[in-house]
């Protein structure tokens, strides 16, 4: 199977501590921890936003991160920031379709975009004027035109809906199962049953990574979380 | 308003006589027309192109719509060149003196912020940087306007100076502002992807923005713009703050249509005002951009406060 992502040795001064990671194509994955366990600046690292200290090489498909050049990364990779801030009345179409500044802004797919996430009726409106959750539908939609194989979302549920989050989630199992790979931090580990591997975070290292039945015991929950588990019927949502 | 500002004056010609003039075929309209009008209109069109552009560059680096050309101390710089260069008595020497001097104190200012932004520093710390050497240069400005050597008479220069006008403009000064024309052409290419990196550095740099070399090329063509507006006019303010607002508001806020159309716009800006100034009996340039522009961004304070 061939290898989506890998980090090897990496390390962010500060804020990680060495770790190595594989991740597959066509998984997705969820990445998980406290607040202040380095989710973000993994996702950054690997998105090729933050120096990684030596020896530390980040890999997309094979090949060395410094290695390709920056407007090759856009077509390839797509990174969703945890907060959506806009400072100029851009519309929300045109916001999206900066996705496809790299392929000489073709605008495909934009559309389709638009209507994935829920944004087709607001497309004309202007970015500074929408609410947290819309503006998160915007990047997501963006990163989603984007085409790129490798998608690395921070937080890309925290801001929705119940709804939204849903379609998002579901969104995103199409996306993998189409044969791309999306790697996203996240703190309701309730949604950790539809994903195909969970890494977790503490401390800026690395604590465990795999199938999500394996990782998420009991014990690592109280250790990690300081939360104890109880697995019941409770409330569960459907679109 | 490019026919106005050549007819109207103290010397008002008509457009018959304006045509003659232009095309010398009567030398008293000539003379107006060819050694004080046009070098005038000229300069009025560069350093309004040349401000506004760098106004808006200024915006898109800072990802924030008050962002002005003088932000980094480019302006500062300028001023305590030419004013250093009229205390010591040099403005005496050669008509140029005074533009040289000030394109050396705004390429000393654009140096240091260059290097800082070499050092891979972020906007914050450039933002700081240039409050800082804003202030420096301030200091050195008023040392000079204060010291004792100096006389009533350069103190008046001076204060003319750090107003801004563009009287007794010549053609050297055209000459001298002329490199605004490539600097406005290198930019023009760069519209798009100031879209991007006016969302955010990371985001652009994630969808395929080389965010440093934008970085750095916007950084060198806004200074040297300021440096060469200041350099020809002195220290003419609002002009990169009202001028991108406008056109913001009027065509929205891609960067593709705002490059080329603030250059126009705010050449026609500066013009305007100037016209304006010599018709409300030779009001100097500064002060009726200052007028005009402020009442206009208190009105859009307003507005975007509701």
């Amino acid at each position: 199977m061939s290898v989506a992502l890998s980090l090897e040795n990496v390390s962010v001064p500060g804020r990680l501590h060495p770790l190595s990671l594989s991740i597959a194509t066509g998984k997705l994955v969820g990445l998980a921890g406290p607040n202040g366990s380095g989710k973000s600046t993994l996702l950054a690292a690997a998105a090729g936003l933050l120096p990684v200290a030596a020896p530390g090489v980040v890999r997309w498909g094979g090949y060395a991160l410094e290695k390709i050049p920056v407007m090759e990364r856009g077509r390839r990779a797509a990174w969703v920031p945890q907060e959506a801030r806009f400072e100029f009345g851009f519309s929300v179409r045109s916001v999206v379709g900066q996705a496809r500044y790299a392929h000489g802004d073709d605008d495909a797919g934009v559309e389709e975009a638009l209507a994935c996430f829920d944004l087709t009726g607001i497309a004309d409106r202007p970015v500074d004027r929408l609410s947290g959750g819309e503006r998160h539908r915007v990047l997501l939609a963006r990163a989603w035109a984007t085409g790129a194989a490798l998608q690395l979302w921070d937080e890309p549920l925290a801001a929705l809906d119940p709804r939204h989050a849903l379609e998002t989630l579901m969104l995103a199992r199409e996306m993998t199962k189409a044969g791309r790979t999306l790697v996203f931090s996240l703190h309701d580990l309730r949604v950790a049953h539809c994903l195909d591997e969970v890494v977790v975070l503490h401390d800026g290292r690395l604590r465990a990574a795999g199938p999500p039945e394996t990782v998420l015991t009991p014990e690592l929950l109280r250790e990690v979380f300081g939360v104890t588990a109880r697995v019941e019927p409770g409330l569960t949502l459907f679109l | 308003m490019a026919a106005l500002s050549l007819s109207a004056g103290d010397a008002r010609l008509s457009p018959s006589q304006l045509l003659d003039g232009l095309l010398r075929r009567d030398e008293f309209a000539a003379t107006i027309v060819w050694s004080i009008r046009m070098p005038r209109l000229m300069v009025a069109t560069l350093i309004g192109a040349a401000l506004s552009a760098s106004g808006l560059v200024m915006q898109a680096y800072f990802r924030n719509g008050l962002a002005s050309p003088g932000l980094l101390g480019v302006s500062a710089g300028g001023a305590a060149g030419a004013v250093v260069a009229i205390g010591c008595g040099l403005a005496a020497v050669s008509l140029l003196t005074v533009p040289l001097f000030a394109v050396a104190g705004a390429l000393a200012a654009t140096g240091a912020v260059i290097l800082l932004g070499r050092r891979g520093a972020s906007t914050e710390r450039l933002l700081l940087a240039g409050v800082a050497l804003n202030a420096l240069l301030g200091a050195v400005t008023s040392y000079v306007l204060s010291a004792h050597t100096i006389t009533y008479e350069r103190n008046a220069q001076i204060l003319f100076w750090l107003i801004g006008g563009l009287e007794d403009r010549t053609w050297e000064h055209v000459w001298m502002a002329a490199p605004v024309l490539p600097a406005a052409l290198l930019l023009l290419p760069l519209g798009r992807p100031m879209d991007l990196l006016s969302l955010g550095a990371d985001e652009a740099q994630s969808l395929g923005v080389d965010v440093r070399r934008l970085r750095r090329r916007l950084l060198v063509l806004s200074t040297v713009l300021t440096a060469l507006a200041t350099a020809v006019a002195g220290t003419v303010g609002f002009v990169g703050l009202v001028v991108p607002h406008i056109l913001r508001l009027l065509i929205g806020p891609e960067h593709r249509r705002l490059v080329p159309l603030s250059l126009v716009t705010g050449a026609a800006f500066v013009v305007g005002c100037d016209l304006l100034g010599r018709a409300a009996g030779d009001l100097r340039l500064g002060i009726v951009t200052a007028l005009v522009g402020g009442p206009f961004f208190l009105w859009l304070l307003r507005r975007d406060g509701r």
